[in-house]
């Protein structure tokens, strides 16, 4: 085998890890530290997007203490929300806005594409009225914003919300924009919390 | 062999200082600022706060909510800024959004902050800005643009926000 003159290996090297070439986009799963629940994680280009799975029990919680009904708050706890964070980690020296639009964004599952559950669709499920002030303010602001735009070092936290039973899993199209250029990933096998009742004999 | 460690050694370097990246502390400033739209609202304390009273110095107005964790993580920085610089001619206003004054109240047994927290109960103030996630922080200068945006939690007392936050005052403060 012929060998590669070191002249030209080293400084390859050190352009490929200081440039974009290093970046393809990768995928990490595991157990959130904070949540003890298992995430879903992609790193590109000067942005990462981590996906905690959010039990329903935790969805119902919110809602009850934020002033929905019960009937409500259990509308909500069925949804398969996902703690979202969604970060703009570029250099500082080659600043690069990030956008995306989670309208773009597509589920696959059971052989069919659709559409996030965003905040304009929870307005049509409750539209002014139907719940407490209060409770609409808590869940506008407490869903992950449908359409942003981050400079570096900005990052939102939020729920995400994929309008599935518990337990569903299903595939996610992410799309963002970033230099001017569009990015796309698929994740594979993303599975909603299951609705967990632990039995009061199981409570330690 | 040498060459080879100085290769690993190279890279290494590279690669720390891309992971670096994520730790950076930024206020990112607007592209075309604008004049920060007035307000009055009532503080968890009882008082009224009015925007206009603050004419002169430099406003941090964070949009928060108790149940909001990245709101709660930089509370503590917040407060570490306000205690520097309350009398220097930085001022910070945190605008609760859809919370009532039991609800902050009992917020402040747990993050024990002293600048003042206001209540936008109706959601009012903070549509009058460009926020769609919380917390989201603007910068006011002195004669009343909002002319940074920090979406997200900061370390508010770092020495380069802290630095540039101090170099937006007027003389007087200097």
């Amino acid at each position: 085998m012929q060998k590669l003159p070191l002249n030209l290996v080293v400084p390859f090297i050190l352009f490929a890890t200081s440039s974009r070439l290093v970046f393809a986009v990768t995928l990490s799963t595991g157990i959130d530290e904070v949540a003890n629940l298992p995430y879903w994680e992609i790193k590109g280009d000067g942005m990462t997007l981590r996906l905690v799975q959010r039990l329903p029990d935790q969805s119902r919680g919110f809602a009850m203490a934020r002033g929905f009904t019960p009937e409500q708050a259990e509308v909500f706890a069925q949804s398969c929300a996902f703690q979202t964070v969604f970060k703009n980690i570029s250099n500082l020296t080659t600043p690069g806005t990030l956008n995306y639009n989670l309208r773009d964004w597509i589920i696959y599952y059971q052989d069919k594409k659709r559409g996030m559950k965003t905040r304009e669709d929870w307005e049509k499920t409750w539209p002014p009225g139907q719940v407490k002030p209060a409770a609409q303010l808590a869940l506008n602001w407490g869903l992950y914003p449908t359409v942003q735009s981050y400079k570096p070092g900005d990052y939102n936290w939020g729920l995400s919300t994929f309008n599935l039973k518990p337990g569903a899993m299903f595939d996610l199209r992410v799309v963002w924009h970033q230099y001017d250029k569009q990015h796309e990933f698929v994740i594979h096998d993303v599975q909603c919390a299951p609705d967990i009742h632990p039995d009061p004999d199981d409570i330690n | 062999m040498r060459v080879l460690i100085k290769i690993i050694m190279l890279v290494s370097l590279n690669l720390a200082s891309l992971s670096a990246v994520a730790d950076q502390q930024t206020l990112p400033s607007i592209q075309e600022p604008f004049p920060a739209p007035g307000f009055t609202l009532q503080g968890e304390d009882g008082k009224t706060y009015r925007l206009s009273d603050y004419r002169g110095q430099v406003v941090i107005l964070n949009f928060w909510a108790t149940w909001c964790p990245p709101c709660r993580y930089e509370m503590p920085s917040m407060e570490r800024v306000w205690q520097d610089t309350k009398d220097k001619g930085i001022v910070i206003l945190a605008v609760d959004v859809g919370e009532d004054a039991d609800t902050v109240f009992e917020f402040t047994g747990d993050y024990p902050v002293t600048f003042p927290l206001l209540m936008d109960l109706d959601g009012a103030v903070i549509s009058r800005y460009e926020v769609v996630g919380m917390p989201t922080t603007y910068i006011i200068s002195p004669d009343g643009m909002v002319t940074h945006r920090a979406v997200g939690s900061r370390e508010w007392d770092s020495p380069v926000l802290l630095d540039q936050l101090k170099a937006m005052r007027t003389p007087k403060y200097k």
